[in-house]
């Protein structure tokens, strides 16, 4: 057989498309002879590898930008749009002297003037906040979706870094990144978490989960940067904590170190 | 919402698109993104270029969605307007630099793709890159990305028994490369 005509019905045997006749004599083929058989395994490896390509996952700004690009079109669209309608036929009014319709003519322009521009503005703005809500709502979602990654450590740290760029932490991101801060098994993952938290730190529920981090975290890296920014947020209550941990004789030197300076800051 | 319809087609979704139900553009990006950035990104060897090529083919589906025509199949469309988007990329680049792209070097050079590869995939990625742009198009949609021939054949206007002929061929061209590399 001719090698082009044998490595085609070699790759629709692989494919699982050959007819019962035709796999019958290729599977003959390959009993009987060495090369087809080395052919056969050549093409079966290049053809598995390309169906089991990694696939990759593009980065965060796509979304964000097509969404911002279909808000500006929709926007665009709305606004040609209203322009364009028609205006309503309704009963028409003559005034007999021209003076009065010329009069009337000219406070209707000004009244419609004042009513379209009312209007354009609370549509406007409307339409501003409903797009800013939205992408805040999209930026919650995808962090919390790469927060989850289990297979990626890096697209969890970016998930963080999205956080830390929000302007307000809801409970259900705070317990993410808390999650993510005392349970992610990479390092990276919890100190960007930490530092996402650290930026909360204003919101009451934050200082909380952050103070009994300082009891439960077992990270010396995580437990050192703690410490630090709780010294730094000059947070006296832990003063209790860095004592204890002082004490502990599980803890690495470096941690007892910054709890000994911590406690001299704070008091 | 004005949105009701329970939508489930690619194709209903980009008629509702066309009329102007704009937000349904979401549905088809979310589809489709993932799709049409690791085509790009097969088609590149670059990941950043590639991001940057999908948020245009995404931005032409907005802008130019009058331009879809009933009854034709959402997936060859989108997947032309990607061909579009990275040719008319190589050409400004070409215009730009007046100098072809050096396909020897292409399969030398180690992509930002490949270096989280195993040896064997990336022995695959330079392989490919050894093959013609039609072969190696060729390859990532029927294989990497899974389109029958009978699809392919819609995107690239033609048929169904040439692209099959063509992707054979360049199967073969695939193994040979790969197999001579692997033994360099």
């Amino acid at each position: 057989m001719e090698k082009e005509k044998l490595e085609s019905l070699l790759i629709d045997y692989i494919d699982g498309n050959l007819n019962d006749a035709d796999r019958a004599t290729i599977e003959q083929e390959l009993a009987q002879n060495k090369s087809t058989a080395k052919l056969y395994r050549q093409l079966k490896e290049v053809m598995d590898l390309m169906a089991n390509s990694k696939v990759a996952t593009p980065g965060l700004s796509l979304k964000q930008n097509f969404e911002k690009a279909l808000q500006a079109e929709i926007s665009k669209t709305e606004s040609s749009s209203s322009a364009e309608a028609p205006a309503k036929a309704g009963k028409q009014v003559f005034f007999k002297p021209w003076v009065l319709r010329a009069a009337a003519g000219v406070v209707l322009v000004i009244v419609g003037i004042g009513i379209g521009d009312q209007l354009n503005k609370s549509r406007q703005h409307d339409l501003e906040v409903a797009a800013l809500r939205k992408e805040v709502e999209d930026n919650k979602k995808m962090m919390l979706s790469m927060l989850e990654n289990q297979q990626s450590a890096s697209q969890r740290v970016m998930g963080a870094t999205v956080a830390y760029e929000l302007p307000k932490a809801d409970d259900e991101i705070v317990n993410a990144l808390a999650k993510a801060m005392d349970e992610d098994p990479n390092t990276n993952v919890r100190l960007t978490a930490l530092e996402a938290l650290g930026k909360f730190y204003q919101q009451g529920h934050v200082r909380i989960k952050l103070i009994k981090a300082l009891s439960t975290q077992k990270d010396p890296v995580v437990q050192i940067a703690l410490i630090r920014l709780l010294v730094q947020m000059k947070e006296k209550q832990v003063v209790n904590e860095l004592e204890k941990i002082t004490r502990d004789g599980n803890v690495m030197k470096a941690v007892k170190d910054e709890a000994h300076s911590g406690i001299l800051k704070l008091s | 919402m004005k949105i009701s319809r329970a939508l489930t087609t690619d194709e209903q979704i980009m008629e509702a698109v066309k009329n102007g139900e704009l937000q349904q553009a979401s549905v088809l990006f979310d589809r489709y993104n993932k799709r049409i950035f690791n085509f790009l990104r097969q088609l590149t060897n670059d990941s950043m270029l590639a991001e940057d090529l999908a948020q245009n083919v995404f931005l032409r589906l907005i802008k130019y969605r009058n331009s879809y025509r009933e009854g034709n199949r959402f997936q060859s469309w989108i997947y032309q307007m990607a061909r579009n988007v990275f040719a008319d990329h190589y050409q400004s680049n070409k215009n730009k630099a007046g100098s072809h792209i050096d396909v020897e070097k292409m399969s030398d050079h180690i992509s930002d793709i490949e270096e989280n590869l195993e040896e064997r995939e990336q022995l695959l990625h330079r392989s490919l890159a050894k093959l013609s742009d039609e072969q190696r198009e060729l390859l990532v949609l029927t294989r990497f990305q899974h389109l029958k021939y009978e699809e392919v054949a819609a995107i690239m206007d033609t048929t169904v028994a040439n692209i099959k002929v063509k992707v054979h061929r360049a199967i073969g061209k695939l193994r040979e490369h790969y197999f001579e590399l692997e033994k360099s």
